[in-house]
């Protein structure tokens, strides 16, 4: 009789236990930082093309005033720039909204990524990041840079003209240049929406590069 | 035995609360790699740029409203004279494409509105409940919109019909008013409900509406 008490103690503590387990369960998913307003579809899921992908569209930039920036994608004077003549083996653009929820919660992941670049010998000064704020103005841009002390150059896409050219549906979306510095580019990956680990991107991106 | 047969329902009770935690943190990777809440915005289409016509023009007094805010409780915009500059934010309605992506971008420039001592208030013509589900998604888990998003659905659109932003099809324009400390109307934008407004032109409309 007293196990069969102690039986009946527990069951009603496990059956609690599995209570609080599934409610915060529910409410987890409840705030899964998912879809939204990004002015296109954004899909965890990235998917990557191989070195025979596409072709990459050319269109210029305007070459930074900014010195720091200047000298990080080896530019000189003004004017502008393709992607394709930054001082570079590959370059990892990031087409970001400052009015996205997903890009505004990956900020500090990417900044991230751009120190682990700088971080490793192997690796800095052959793969540089830029980011294209898709339908946003400089004002935008400087806001966002200010916000997130994005560490990498930062351009406006006010008239979506090069995000239209770069064929991106979504923010944020990766793509990965191979360049030679002199003008030479040639796309190796696409991926639309985030990801979760910096270091498989990056062994993808190395990988993709053949660096 | 008897200690034996008391292990027994122990150990399954274990092993079943061990099975129903990794199911769950297996749901939840899953659940948070989907585009669900992406795949819920409807897509509008390419609508008539303005479909109203204004009630109230820069230098009139403000008029005043009270409506139910997500967080509960109800705003009063006098509730702000003499204390903040107040930005008036009329979207569309909640889950459709433009909307929203731009109270985002308003919710990451809290320092551009105290810069200005100003305040943002969000306006739709929806109800409460659809407001609290789309606005959680815009922040991170656990956060919250720092400005308040208040409900125009009962009298249905009666702030926007006040105000002269209210379409014939029931959904409020694109429209943005700044108010001043003294309750006066010193700008307005009812912008092409296809297009986000850029934040420049809101910063300018700030500062010149605290220099006043």
């Amino acid at each position: 009789m007293r196990g069969d008490a102690i039986m009946k103690k527990r069951n009603k503590r496990l059956i609690l236990f599995l209570v609080i387990v599934i409610t915060a369960f529910l409410f987890g998913c409840a705030s899964v930082p998912v879809g939204d307003e990004c002015p296109i579809v954004a899909d965890a899921a990235a998917k990557s093309v191989s070195a025979d992908g596409p072709g990459f569209p050319i269109f210029e930039l305007p070459i930074p005033g900014n010195e720091g920036e200047k000298g990080y994608l080896g530019l000189s004077g003004s004017g502008t720039f393709r992607v394709g003549q930054i001082k570079a083996r590959v370059v990892i653009i990031e087409v970001f909204s400052f009015y996205c929820p997903h890009c505004q919660r990956s900020a500090a992941q990417i900044n991230d990524l751009y120190r682990m670049i700088e971080g490793r010998a192997d690796l800095k000064g052959k793969i540089k990041m830029i980011g294209i704020g898709a339908k946003n103005s400089a004002y935008e841009i400087d806001a966002y840079k200010e916000r997130y002390h994005v560490p990498f150059p930062l351009f406006p896409d006010e008239d979506m003209e090069i995000t239209e050219k770069l064929k991106v549906k979504g923010t944020p979306t990766f793509i990965g240049v191979k360049v030679d510095g002199k003008g030479n580019q040639k796309q190796v990956y696409f991926g639309e929406g985030g990801f979760q680990d910096n270091q498989k991107f990056l062994t993808e991106i190395i990988r993709l590069s053949g660096l | 035995m008897r200690r034996e047969q008391m292990k027994t329902p122990k150990k399954k009770a274990g092993v079943l609360c061990l099975s129903v935690l990794m199911v769950m943190a297996g749901i939840t990777a899953a659940y948070g790699q989907s585009t669900g809440f992406t795949e819920n915005i409807y897509p509008v289409g390419k609508l008539k740029p303005t479909d109203s016509v204004l009630k109230v023009k820069v230098g009139d007094v403000a008029p005043d409203f009270i409506l139910p805010s997500v967080e509960g409780g109800t705003v009063f915009l006098s509730q702000y004279n003499c204390r903040k500059n107040v930005f008036i934010s009329f979207v569309p309605a909640a889950w459709t494409p433009v909307c929203s992506d731009q109270w985002p971008g308003y919710n990451i420039s809290k320092k551009l509105f105290d810069k200005h001592d100003a305040t943002l208030i969000g306006i739709t013509v929806d109800n409460i409940p659809t407001l609290y589900a789309w606005t959680r998604q815009m922040c991170n888990p656990n956060e919250k919109l720092w400005f308040p998003v208040l409900s125009d659905f009962y009298p249905h659109g009666a702030v926007a019909s006040k105000y002269g932003v209210l379409r014939s099809d029931g959904v409020s324009e694109r429209a943005l008013f700044v108010i001043n400390k003294k309750g006066i109307i010193t700008y307005i934008d009812v912008h092409d409900i296809n297009q986000r407004p850029f934040l420049e032109a809101l910063a300018k409309a700030l500062e010149a509406a605290n220099m006043q």
